[in-house]
């Protein structure tokens, strides 16, 4: 069976937010609604201070602390889309007990305070959506939480699945550099300038994905947490710092 | 009835009134907000997603369990000295609940489609799922066992059986309440295995200060009005009982901060260190809410004054709330990823719609508590006196 999964090589990862971008675009978020984001932190001081950054999208994960915590089943991992986590905007009763229970902080309330102003919901707005916009994705499902997120519900990154759903069916990896993979490839993955991004099945052992995460010792994010991520990190930096209080740095 | 009881006459009819207008008004305030501009009227975020509204239901419904376990001090224990509050604590246990029921359901997207969605889809992996079994369960016990108190049966088998089922629905609804939050791996200034101990204890601190307080305002502070068996409850148990929980609620905290600020976890250490013990608020809550309270009823001339223990009810009641308010603020101020979004702790400070829900569940609560005496008599006992054995155990 596929299990998608995504590897991101921090050491080509030039922070552009490229895939914060496309993803906004392709899924209509709201500004700050970040369902990809480059996060950028520091360590250290002057003249020894290194900033790094890391890319996060949801981790997809093998055992989501998000699903077990869902007093509704709103949130589900379906193991036939290739394990993709989902949101059924149908079910969720905005109790953002999955957002307190997710260690990577990618869900999203969007029926609060904007982050960014203008409030795009005044400027386009929405009837029984949170907004409408110009554009609008054509696809929207609201079992998977695709599409524009009524009030009142979380919302997350759904590796894109309206287009990896439609990807031929056994094929190992989703790359933008194959002309016939490369509509199904996640946004994200598809626009990264420095190819910083491979997405393919971890259950294939011929994928791009699985060769890289074997030969440059893919890890995974807060692993102690036993979520499981299926989003693997190559390079230096993939260990986040731990917080420290922005007094003693 | 009883003639010392002035919530019963045009006091009680005022307090109603008066409370009920609050409480509509706070609703509709707040109803209008949510309906115009959605949780924006909020000041919470994705990153702080549980602020004011949820502490404020955590400390209802933790309230309204210590009411619970007060009550099955006489009913399934034995205690007969706390017979007089029985039905009180009983009745206050319901409508707490019930206030904070209301204010949870202003706080969630999709209130009433949990009605229907929850009991479909079952999910009983989700300790959020037993919350609301074991507190719905709490609720019709405690209705049916107030039922029984109306009806006189207060020794009958049935009588008993609801009182001892009562009892259990009160230790799972808040024991789970507790892993709500306990259970949170990723949240280490939560993640601990003694949450439910930590809840059971400052639930009966936060229900004692509610029947003292609701006692004493019945009978208009002056405990020389109060029954005669309820005054020698005042005069002598219940100050001891309430040092000894506020004994251990101190001894609970000493522990938790100790071990927050040794460790290195900066989810722990950090806001120990940076967020409760560095604010003003939280060091006059826990000194003057909390510490001082314990201090005066250790004192055994102090205990037993009367305007000390409306005092220090009234202390406690602040001091646990804030508690409440630092426990569920503290467990999200450190970001999962200090970066872009957030460099220091997160910042959250209760909006004008969040202090709103908070009014109306407390003036729902004075409203409903109001009635109660009014209609309901909540200082009825059973006539006999106290049996030799209960009196012992008691003391």
């Amino acid at each position: 069976m596929t299990k998608w999964g995504m590897v991101i090589d921090l050491d080509k990862c030039t922070g552009c937010q490229a895939c914060t971008t496309a993803c906004a675009m392709e899924n209509n978020t709201l500004p700050g609604e970040n369902w990809q984001d480059v996060l950028y932190y520091s360590e250290g001081t002057y003249p020894t201070a290194k900033l790094t950054w890391l890319p996060r999208p949801c981790m997809q994960c093998e055992n989501p602390s998000c699903v077990a915590v869902c007093p509704t089943k709103a949130t589900y991992k379906d193991m036939d889309a290739g394990g993709i986590v989902f949101v059924d905007w149908n079910k969720c009763i905005g109790c953002k007990y999955c957002m307190i229970a997710c260690p990577y902080g990618v869900r999203f309330y969007a029926d609060e305070k904007p982050v960014v102003e203008p409030d795009i919901r005044d400027v386009f707005p929405g009837e029984g959506q949170l907004h409408a916009p110009p554009y609008q994705g054509p696809e929207s499902d609201s079992v998977r939480g695709i599409g524009i997120q009524p009030k009142g519900v979380v919302s997350k990154c759904t590796f894109c699945y309206h287009k990896v759903s439609k990807a031929p069916e056994g094929v190992a990896d989703l790359d933008e550099d194959n002309p016939d993979t490369k509509e199904y490839t996640p946004a994200c993955v598809r626009t990264c300038p420095p190819k910083a991004r491979y997405f393919g099945d971890l259950d294939n052992p011929e994928s791009e994905v699985n060769r890289l995460i074997a030969d440059q010792r893919g890890v995974r994010l807060k692993d102690h947490t036993g979520n499981r991520p299926q989003v693997y990190y190559l390079g230096s930096g993939a260990d986040v710092p731990a917080y420290q209080s922005p007094k003693k740095t | 009835m009883n003639k010392g009881n002035i919530l019963q006459g045009p006091m009680g009819l005022m307090l109603m009134v008066v409370s009920a207008i609050v409480a509509l008004a706070a609703f509709g305030y707040a109803f209008l907000d949510l309906q115009s501009a959605g949780h924006r009227s909020f000041n919470t975020t994705s990153q702080i997603p549980w602020g004011q509204p949820i502490a404020t239901y955590l400390y209802f419904a933790l309230a309204s369990s210590g009411l619970g376990m007060i009550a099955a001090l006489s009913l399934v224990f034995g205690f007969k000295q706390f017979l007089p509050i029985a039905k009180r604590a009983i009745y206050l246990s319901v409508v707490i609940l019930l206030a904070g029921m209301a204010v949870l359901a202003m706080e969630l997207g999709h209130v009433f489609r949990m009605l229907w969605v929850i009991p479909l889809n079952m999910q009983i992996h989700s300790a959020m799922f037993w919350m609301g079994v074991f507190y719905v369960a709490d609720l019709i016990f405690l209705l049916w066992k107030f039922q029984k108190m109306e009806g006189q049966e207060w020794d009958s088998k049935t009588s008993k059986q609801i009182g001892i089922a009562s009892f259990l629905a009160v230790l799972l609804a808040s024991g789970n309440l507790a892993l709500v939050f306990g259970m949170m791996s990723m949240r280490p200034f939560w993640f601990d295995g003694l949450m439910p101990i930590y809840f059971y204890l400052t639930a009966v601190a936060s229900g004692l200060a509610a029947v003292v307080f609701f006692t004493y305002l019945a009978y208009g502070f002056n405990r020389n009005a109060m029954p005669e068996r309820t005054r020698v409850m005042f005069e002598g148990p219940m100050g001891k009982l309430f040092a000894a929980v506020l004994g251990a609620t101190v001894l609970f905290i000493l522990v938790r901060a100790y071990t927050g600020f040794y460790t290195n976890t900066p989810e722990v250490n950090v806001v120990w260190r940076e967020f409760l013990f560095a604010s003003p608020v939280y060091q006059a809550s826990l000194w003057l809410g909390i510490v001082a309270p314990f201090v005066v009823m250790l004192i055994a001339g102090l205990r037993s004054n009367p305007s000390l223990q409306v005092l220090v009810s009234m202390a406690v009641f602040a001091g646990l709330f804030a508690e409440r308010y630092f426990f569920v603020v503290g467990g999200q101020v450190v970001p999962l990823f200090r970066g872009t979004w957030e460099w220091g702790l997160i910042q959250y400070t209760p909006s004008l719609t969040e202090w709103t829900l908070t009014i109306m569940g407390s003036a729902m609560l004075f409203a409903l508590y109001a009635a109660g005496e009014r209609f309901l008599n909540l200082s009825d006992m059973p006539a006999e006196p106290a049996t030799p054995e209960g009196a012992v155990a008691a003391a």
